[in-house]
């Protein structure tokens, strides 16, 4: 049977400056059919331009970050299945491509809090986003090279720049997850929390990151991007007009007069 | 100073040594309308003459350069009505003006929002610039010089994809293309444009505008006949004050100052 809208696949709340998305199917460990990727896509485009929004995080559900493509659904044919592999090549292009893309360019910071494993176009959400939290449970997994498919959702671009192609060829063939431990000390993962401390702790960078000055973090993220895809030269020149326009910014002028105020108080 | 002239569609700010045209119909996208063509056609004639005035740059503002024509006006139109009002072949006066012209290209640039930047000598793109020429979907092709000034800028097969697929390019695809000088942050754009204006504003009028006018023959003339203009060129600029200032302040090991004769 066909699955309709009023299935809740992803939820989306809203408190106190951050933006939780939550894949909402654990029993299918978030996996992501055609219904997720229309409410996670509906998600991210909300969180993105709900002005009291400053920071999202990205979540799953029960025991899974998020399984990858909804491979059940993938096989079977009529609504939301891919009967063809054009089908396939089309839902990446117009589906996942404008929302893995709008994480990365969105003007707020994008947490990606992993309760557990991401796989497959899961770990694409996940190493798409800017940070990474995840518990000891979780781990990575590049899982197309064993259903006989290729890199998918941007890994072929985040995860060389995350790892270095050794360690991520190394992902892409052998079909192995990278534990979060591992994931950890290379990198990927900022932080390794323990489940029970997950919510906690995620919430509390993401509530820090909601007061610091939006505009300057958004410049960073934007520097980031530019950089990513400039010589060093190109990055020095577009960070030097961007710091002209932040000088510029109500956000500065704050700043300055905090940090004098601050060392006035120290002198007394 | 023409600050007193004034114009429904555009802004005009001078600012001497350079003057800043901004298009705005902002509720329309600065749609390019006859009215409005006119008018910066008007302004830069008169920005020629002013000798005050020594680069110019043309922006949309922080928003939008110009998201096409006026489709509304143009839906129903005859060929021969549209080939009377001669709408494209009014731009020439935009394309041979004599000054440096710079294009602050912040959003879409399309149609003949395109072609309009194009027309202009230094491109800056912010980085919330989109090029292209849509004309394609609409069932017409550009038509104020978008198939001759997008190959001779980018090459055939980069120029026929604009053209046969209609879609716009990136900032950052424009700059890899040559169409944009460089992409800076969106909020910069007309600001970096004015200082390259006045940079620009202090050299030498004359050679700037031989040394415009020769690039631009190379566009349109076999290489031999442009190796003449330049040649000419080079030989008449001897005979300015410009020249005679440059090179003795180049032997005083000071910068020259000039004055446009």
């Amino acid at each position: 049977m066909a699955t309709t809208e009023v299935e809740q696949h992803v939820k989306v709340e809203t408190e106190g400056g951050v933006g939780w998305i939550q894949l909402n199917r654990p029993e299918k460990m978030n996996a992501i059919g055609a219904v997720t990727r229309r409410q996670l896509g509906d998600a991210i485009k909300q969180v993105e331009r709900d002005e009291s929004v400053r920071v999202v995080v990205l979540t799953g559900s029960g025991r899974a970050f998020c399984s990858g493509a909804d491979v059940t659904e993938m096989a079977q044919s009529g609504d939301g299945g891919m009967r063809t592999p054009e089908d396939v090549g089309n839902v990446l292009r117009n589906e996942y491509m404008p929302m893995l893309t709008r994480l990365r360019t969105m003007p707020k910071p994008v947490i990606a809090a992993m309760n557990g494993p991401a796989v497959g176009i899961g770990a694409s959400y996940a190493l798409a986003c800017d940070i990474r939290i995840a518990t000891p449970e979780a781990y990575i997994l590049e899982a197309f090279v064993n259903i006989g498919l290729a890199p998918d959702g941007g890994v072929s671009w985040l995860l060389p720049r995350l790892v270095g192609t050794g360690i991520a060829y190394e992902m892409f063939f052998s079909g192995k997850p990278l534990q979060a431990a591992d994931a950890h000390r290379l990198g990927v993962i900022n932080r390794l929390v323990p489940a029970d401390r997950l919510e906690a702790e995620v919430r509390e960078l993401a509530s820090q990151l909601s007061t610091q000055p939006r505009q300057a973090m958004a410049a960073a993220k934007r520097a980031v991007n530019h950089a990513l895809e400039s010589s060093y030269e190109e990055a020095l020149e577009f960070e030097s007009y961007l710091q002209e326009a932040q000088a510029a910014s109500p956000e500065f002028a704050a700043g300055v007069q905090a940090f004098l105020a601050k060392r006035a108080n120290k002198i007394k | 100073m023409i600050a007193a002239v004034a114009y429904e569609h555009i802004l005009v700010e001078i600012q001497a040594p350079i003057a800043t045209v901004t298009l705005n119909r902002p509720k329309v996208l600065n749609a390019l309308s006859p009215d409005l063509i006119r008018e910066v056609n008007e302004v830069l004639g008169e920005l020629d003459a002013d000798d005050t005035v020594r680069a110019v740059v043309l922006t949309g503002g922080p928003k939008v350069f110009a998201a096409g024509a006026d489709i509304a006006d143009m839906a129903d139109r005859t060929a021969v009505e549209q080939l009377r009002r001669d709408q494209t072949g009014r731009w020439a006066g935009i394309a041979a003006f004599g000054k440096p012209l710079i294009a602050a290209v912040n959003g879409y640039a399309l149609g003949g929002g395109c072609e309009l930047a194009l027309m202009c000598d230094l491109i800056i793109g912010g980085d919330t610039a989109r090029l292209g020429q849509p004309e394609i979907n609409l069932g017409i092709i550009p038509g104020a010089g978008g198939t001759q000034r997008w190959p001779r800028t980018v090459g055939k097969y980069a120029a026929m994809e604009a053209m046969l697929t209609g879609a716009p390019v990136t900032a950052r695809r424009a700059y890899q293309l040559g169409l944009v000088n460089k992409v800076v942050p969106a909020e910069m754009t007309v600001e970096i444009a004015k200082r390259t204006a006045r940079q620009l504003a202090e050299k030498p009028p004359l050679a700037l505008r031989m040394a415009k006018e020769a690039v631009l023959k190379a566009f349109e003339s076999p290489l031999s006949e442009g190796l003449a203009v330049e040649r000419k060129s080079f030989y008449f600029l001897f005979s300015t004050e410009d020249q005679k200032e440059g090179m003795h302040a180049f032997l005083e090991k000071r910068k020259g100052v000039f004055k446009g004769r």
